[in-house]
């Protein structure tokens, strides 16, 4: 696959399409590259869960087997295949567009339920002007936790929801070729790489469940929601680590895949996870109740409304992002065009505010102090390969003069600068009157003479209100300075595999993932500092000097944002700008937050130039 | 309309219960020379039953706030009462009052017990604890001390806000200690409603429990009036 998931256009495939691909399949079940298994053959199940379906299974030879559900009966074709002590069998429910995923445990008669089904219905934001119904493409799941009735007594503790799989990351093989490289952060999601699926080494993020079964056995799943919808699920033995699982649901060419695999894998790291040593999960996020009254003793005042079913915790956020013309944005742009006027803008520094007044929410509470790094200098940016080449004057600290060679015409502009490093300065400022609106972010080491530029400017070919950004690389040129010649700043995987939060104030913190030398995803923690929403883009890093860097990334089919910070790990802090644009206009603004080293994931072997088949 | 003070310390009443309480209230009652009504001892025992009921009420008030319960602390307010909330005046129990407790108190967190932030508690002085009840026993005027969560949504467009909103955050919190005076009255069953709240605000710190240290805070009063503001007050003081 070329043309990254998310700006890939699934087809919106209806009831009855998905219907009629179902069909053939529903009889004689999924597909194996490995051998099935027959452990059920010829047995009779009675499955109970809590509050969920009783299923009373008859399994025939041939991989046929009959349901009895709430006094339906079906019968269909099923897959098997068990790994240690598990059993795993899925099969669909003819004309139903439903089926199983069923894990039982053969030593101790628990069970763990996947419901899957297509064509939901489900709406999203019901009620609201933002109301939305999901693709039938997508496959819903519920999970029931349950056990098998064979006349004895049920286990008291079932199989249940945890976070014990938070922070690892396995690169999986399965039997079938198929390479995919996961990492779990958050309770909620999962950051994948497909190795051999895609042709690009992007990182993205799907809604997923993870369930422990015992101390080295982890049912998992995920939906590549927003994208084509296709759901994986697989019990996970960690002490190999290996899988059995099966992939359900239709992909980029609008194919069924309903096949079951086996996996290999191999661990690659381990993040921290930093919520209370005695949080262990239970809950689902997407059932969390809303925070307790802070202090008042833990009396549940009512039990918790059951969450819908299906319910998962999926952010969408292409649903409300509203797409603008390049004539739309240019037009809003010339209306509007701020730099740096949110709060500390052309007044003073960013970060300060009022005596007494609560925090600012967002971006510029742990922000670096603006620099006066740059005032008093005269000096000459000159980028490589036809680049621009632009000679700066600098006499105070907001304001500066540059004029591009290439047009002669000095500017005044505002800007902003810091010193993210020694004698390395990190400053910004729109190009004005430019169309499409355009700004720079441009590192300036006065110690070795280089400079690197990020080059932005508003539209995609997808979004006039998205940015687009490329780095340039060239040299600083001023009195007493001596640039070289072939010495650059340079694109870097360096960070790839690291993560960071980041707080931007006492109440925002996010935490990034690099998950690959193109991506990157940005994880949201709770008040409880556990790791839950999240999203993904790509992104760039370009080493400035050994622990600094720049990160640019731009939020794409998201909000088009742009952010770029100059990253300093051995301050754990970093400092930017951000870039955006729409209905009101174009701004350029400052943010900046103070990190902490979260882990990091060894992942470099995965990434570049592959063989291919 | 005669007056029965019956003032108390909180802590005292929490120590002394509800028969120190009487015994407080008979005291306030002779010593201020109050009429032969006032010292009738069977109105005192009736006022002491109504300042038990009040102070019932007002646990069962803070009780509703802390379990998110915004119904029941709805019904507790008369037909046309108001609450007076950081400069807004929300009226209505079906209006104002609603768009306070279900909407804005339920965005923000708001309402909910919580302990002082460290350094800040009020002082003795400023924990009033007092319910007086009117001889007809038809209105009471209270204060009740408070030590409360507070919140507001943050307002950003940033993904990273929408995304702490899917799990219920994306909002900023603080502690406010002040006091609740109230004004009751018995509504056309007999039954004691809040006819008017305000929260009277003796001081704020950027808190949360767990944290081992507070800074004092200002925030702005509230400043657009419903409808402009979708959980604003009907009037602004």
């Amino acid at each position: 696959m070329r043309i990254p998931m998310h700006r890939f256009k699934y087809t919106k495939l209806t009831k009855d399409q998905i219907g009629a691909k179902l069909k053939p399949v529903e009889g004689v079940g999924p597909t194996s590259a490995s051998a099935f298994t027959s452990v059920l053959n010829g047995k009779t199940l009675k499955i109970v869960t809590v509050d969920g379906p009783v299923l009373e299974y008859k399994f025939a030879a041939n991989k046929r087997l009959t349901l009895r559900e709430a006094g339906k009966q079906a019968t269909a074709g099923y897959g098997e295949l068990t790994l240690n002590q598990i059993v795993f069998f899925s099969h669909l429910i003819p004309g139903e567009q439903k089926g199983y995923n069923i894990y039982i445990d053969q030593k101790t008669n628990l069970a763990t339920v996947f419901e899957v089904w297509l064509s939901s219905g489900l709406k999203q934001n019901a009620g609201r002007p933002t109301e939305f119904t999901l693709d039938d493409r997508e496959v819903q799941r519920q999970i029931y936790f349950g056990h098998v009735d064979n006349g004895q007594t049920a286990a008291a503790k079932l199989h249940h929801y945890t976070n014990r799989m938070t922070g690892k990351g396995i690169r999986w093989k399965q039997d079938n070729g198929i390479e995919t490289l996961e990492l779990y952060p958050s309770v909620a999601n999962t950051n994948f790489v497909e190795l051999t699926r895609h042709i690009d080494d992007l990182g993205y993020v799907a809604p997923s469940d993870y369930v422990l079964v015992d101390d080295r056995t982890i049912v998992y799943n995920r939906t590549e929601c927003e994208f084509s919808g296709i759901h994986t699920c697989f019990v996970a033995d960690l002490y190999g680590p290996r899988q059995v699982g099966v992939r359900f649901g239709f992909n980029e060419k609008d194919e069924l895949e309903y096949y079951m695999f086996r996996g290999d894998g191999k661990v690659v790291g381990q993040l921290a996870y930093l919520e209370d040593f005695d949080e262990h999960g239970l809950r689902p996020m997407f059932a969390a109740a809303p925070p307790a009254a802070a202090g008042v003793p833990a009396v549940a005042p009512t039990t918790p409304p059951p969450a819908p079913k299906g319910a998962r915790t999926t952010y969408r956020p292409v649903r409300t992002f509203a797409h603008m013309t390049d004539a739309e944005m240019q037009a809003a742009a010339d209306v509007r065009t701020a730099a740096f006027a949110a709060p500390g803008g052309a007044a003073g520094p960013q970060g300060a505010t009022a005596a007494g007044a609560p925090p600012p929410p967002l971006a510029t509470g742990n922000n670096l102090p603006f620099s006066d790094i740059l005032v008093g200098k005269e000096f000459t940016l000159r980028f490589d390969n036809g680049g621009p080449v632009r000679d700066y004057r600098i006499k105070e600290m907001y304001k500066l003069q540059f004029r591009d060679q290439k047009d002669n015409v000095w500017h005044d502009v505002d800007y902003r600068a810091y010193e993210g490093d020694d004698n390395l300065a990190w400053f910004s400022h729109i190009i004005p009157d430019s169309k499409p609106r355009a700004c720079v972010m441009v590192a300036v080491d006065f110690t070795n003479g280089l400079s690197t530029s990020i080059e932005s400017h508003m539209g995609t070919e997808y979004y006039g209100n998205e940015t687009t950004y490329r780095p340039v690389f060239g040299v600083a040129e001023m009195p007493g300075l001596e640039a070289p010649i072939y010495v650059r700043h340079e694109l870097t995987d360096e960070l790839v595999g690291n993560a960071f939060s980041w707080s931007y104030s006492d109440q925002v913190t996010s935490m990034h993932l690099y998950t690959s030398p193109h991506s990157m995803s940005w994880v949201i923690f709770t008040g409880a500092q556990q790791l839950g929403a999240e999203w993904c883009s790509p992104c760039i890093f370009v080493k400035l000097r050994p622990g600094v860097y720049i990160f640019c990334q731009n939020e794409e089919a998201c909000n088009g944002n742009q952010m770029t910070e100059l990253l300093n790990t051995k301050a754990s802090h970093d400092c930017g700008f951000t870039f955006n644009g729409g209905a009101r206009g174009v701004n350029l603004g400052v943010t900046g937050a103070i990190g902490r080293h979260i882990g990091k994931f060894d992942l470099l072997e995965f990434y570049g130039p592959k063989r291919r088949a | 309309m005669k007056i029965l003070k019956l003032n108390s310390r909180r802590s005292f009443i929490w120590t002394m219960g509800a028969g120190a309480s009487a015994v407080l209230a008979s005291t306030a009652g002779m010593a201020g020379g109050e009429t032969a009504t006032a010292a009738d001892p069977a109105l005192q025992v009736a006022l002491l039953q109504e300042e038990k009921a009040l102070r019932k009420l007002h646990q069962a008030f803070e009780q509703a706030l802390n379990r998110g319960l915004d119904e029941e602390v709805i019904g507790m307010f008369a037909d046309d009462a108001e609450v007076l909330f950081n400069g807004g005046v929300f009226k209505q129990r079906n209006q104002g009052v609603t768009r306070l407790y279900r909407d804005r108190f339920r965005a923000g967190t708001t309402g909910r017990w919580m302990a002082p932030a460290p350094g800040f508690e009020l002082a003795a002085d400023q924990q009033r604890d007092s319910v007086e009840v009117a001889a007809d026993r038809k209105s009471a005027q209270a204060v009740f001390p408070y030590s409360i969560q507070v919140g507001m949504p943050l307002e950003s467009d940033s993904s990273l806000l929408a995304m702490a909103r899917l799990h219920g955050e994306g909002v900023q919190t603080w502690w406010e200690g002040g006091v609740y005076k109230i004004a009751y009255r018995k509504d056309a069953a007999g039954n004691w409603r809040i006819g008017r709240l305000e929260y009277d605000t003796l001081t704020r710190a950027d808190y949360r429990p767990g944290k081992r240290h507070a800074r004092p805070i200002s925030v702005a009063r509230m400043a657009r009036r419903f409808p402009e503001d979708p959980q604003g007050p009907d009037d602004l003081v």
